[in-house]
């Protein structure tokens, strides 16, 4: 409700959606402010915008990328990563049994250990990018890795 | 790209995935950091190729009939030889050491001595309940680390019990609890959760925390007053609920509780105490499974079970065995030898300067694969191919499950694998 006050609350529905829907989008991360195009065209908004973008923090200012940066030095291979990653389960069946997936890798798969070493595929496909709600913090492999070679980090 | 058994370790993870050009091992998925070393091992730099033997204190390359002549020589000089080792190699090789060992009355033992030979020689008075991988995957709700610190030694393990998903259940890590018992916080803690239980417990103090749980456990809602070997009351309370109220239980016994403590007793009172817990369970077990660090330790025991009745130590003396309390290191220690075949093992940089000292006066006969501590003051050094990926064969999973070994490459021209280097030692014998 906080945001909604900043929001130009006409419902013009450039953005797809009413502004009321465009404010809850706005706290999960779905859409970024830019995306309300009368709040940055238009200058009687423009003490809104900045109040907003205040309000939201540099989060939402400058655009973030999710990164997931393993640490070869650290990574011994375990390959706890690719079995509790839950992309990894779905889309490879083999590893819900701790088994190392198949090669080649199908396209989802996020993780897999070659050479003794984990490496990260295709990112694109990360729940933390995919999925909705609470499944979008997901964090299992950063907190489980027993080496502690895996962060998630925003840059 | 096919699937092998991986022979870095005593888990031997048969999904490990390899492809080769049929000369090297170039693409390697699955297998950890202890298993990449292994196929390494191939094309690396300390890997012996030639036979070798020390003339005038160098070693020297020779033909494989010199070498051979020259053992002939060594171990017909000697009345007590030693054998050691044979934890690196197939099952049929074992065979063959202990044939060699019978022919030249001699002294047989595998590194399981110094490892969880100790805890199946209990076993064996006692009773043990064991438990296969599979089980532990598909059933187990309460995973006991005691003394091990398995996230390094054996870094599949965590993966392959704690975070697979079993066939009857969808959940995996969200079901089941850990429990470590450990004096050191090592990297295995990294994998805890709020529901699991870390004891850091008094260093030594393995056995008095034993004799609690065992008398806790016979009598009902009562628990002690104050802390146990280091550990508060209300983590006592929690370990004690854990494995009482575990449906499907598995204690990993590490080297911490195999290697440290020189009585057996802390082995037996661990045995009494899985007994005393499943005799109260309604539905489902408590089970024990030793951790080893070689990948065919437990085939050794095996295999000379099956031959002999004992499952290690064995003293040959005019074609029979020989009851005798002796181990390797009694032997070593009491100086009583003239020569030792080492297979596959390092024992002067794995065991003590004094024990070491005493081996390295004696003549000693070297079947590795590569360079170690032991090549370089052995006299007669054989080269031999990696088990697992030079050779095919058999060997022992840690929870005595046997898993046949594939070969995938041939080995180097001039070298021939353990159970043929061993047969042509038996050979060469025959020949007078």
């Amino acid at each position: 409700m906080e945001l909604y006050k900043f929001l130009p609350q006409t419902n013009c529905k450039k953005c797809g959606k009413t502004c009321m829907a465009f404010a809850l989008e706005l706290l999960q991360g779905k859409v970024k402010i830019s995306d309300c195009t009368p709040l940055i065209e238009e200058t009687k908004y423009k003490e809104k915008y900045e109040a907003l973008k205040e309000l939201l923090g540099s989060e939402e200012g400058i655009e973030k990328e999710l990164h997931i940066d393993i640490d070869e030095d650290l990574c011994d291979g375990c390959g706890i990563c690719v079995t509790c990653c839950p992309v990894n389960a779905r889309y490879c069946p083999p590893t819900l049994s701790g088994k190392a997936p198949d090669v080649p890798h199908d396209k989802h798969q996020l993780f897999e250990v070659k050479d003794g070493k984990c490496v990260l595929l295709n990112l694109e496909h990360c729940r933390r990018l995919e999925a909705d709600g609470r499944e979008r913090e997901c964090h299992v492999c950063e907190i489980y890795c027993p080496r502690e070679a895996i962060k998630i980090l925003y840059i | 790209m096919e699937r092998i058994p991986c022979t870095g370790c005593s888990l031997l993870c048969d999904d490990v995935l390899i492809g080769t050009d049929g000369i090297f091992i170039d693409k390697i998925y699955g297998a950890c950091l202890k298993g990449k070393e292994r196929f390494d091992q191939l094309a690396a730099k300390n890997r012996l190729t030639s036979p070798m033997i020390r003339k005038n204190g160098k070693l020297e390359n020779v033909s494989w009939d010199v070498a051979l002549e020259r053992i002939k020589q060594i171990l017909t000089d000697s009345s007590k030889p030693l054998l050691y080792g044979f934890s690196t190699s197939s099952c049929e090789a074992q065979l063959k050491g202990i044939t060699l060992a019978r022919k030249i009355s001699g002294f047989i033992d595998s590194n399981s001595i110094i490892c969880q030979g100790k805890a199946l020689n209990v076993a064996k008075e006692t009773g043990m309940t064991l438990t296969t991988l599979t089980e532990i995957i598909n059933k187990t709700d309460l995973i006991i680390l005691w003394g091990s610190n398995a996230a390094e030694s054996i870094p599949r393990l965590l993966n392959k019990i704690l975070f697979s998903r079993g066939k009857f259940r969808m959940t995996g890590r969200e079901i089941k609890t850990i429990i470590i018992i450990d004096p050191v916080k090592t990297a295995s803690f990294g994998v805890m959760q709020i529901r699991d239980v870390a004891l850091h417990i008094e260093h030594g103090k393995d056995l008095e925390l034993i004799r609690v749980l065992k008398e806790e456990c016979c009598k009902e809602g009562n628990f002690p007053e104050k802390e146990v070997a280091g550990i508060d009351k209300e983590e006592f309370k929690r370990l004690l609920l854990n494995l009482v109220g575990a449906e499907n239980g598995v204690i990993f016994v590490g080297q911490g509780i195999l290697r440290t403590q020189s009585d057996d007793n802390v082995i037996r009172e661990l045995l009494e105490l899985v007994q005393i817990i499943n005799a109260r369970q309604e539905k489902g077990r408590m089970s024990l499974a030793l951790l080893g660090g070689h990948y065919n330790m437990v085939g050794f025991e095996q295999v000379a079970l099956s031959i002999t009745g004992k499952n290690h130590s064995l003293q040959f003396s005019d074609n029979k065995l020989i009851e005798t309390k002796d181990t390797i290191i009694t032997k070593i220690e009491k100086d009583d030898f003239d020569s030792s075949i080492i297979v596959g093992t390092d024992p002067i940089s794995h065991f003590p300067f004094s024990l070491s000292k005493n081996m390295a006066s004696k003549p000693i006969i070297c079947i590795d694969n590569r360079k170690s501590a032991t090549s370089d003051i052995a006299d007669v050094i054989l080269p031999s191919a990696i088990t697992g990926i030079e050779c095919d064969g058999l060997a022992y999973r840690f929870d005595h499950v046997p898993i046949q070994l594939k070969k995938v490459l041939n080995p180097p021209s001039g070298v021939s694998t353990d159970e043929e280097i061993l047969n042509q030692i038996i050979q060469k014998l025959d020949v007078s």
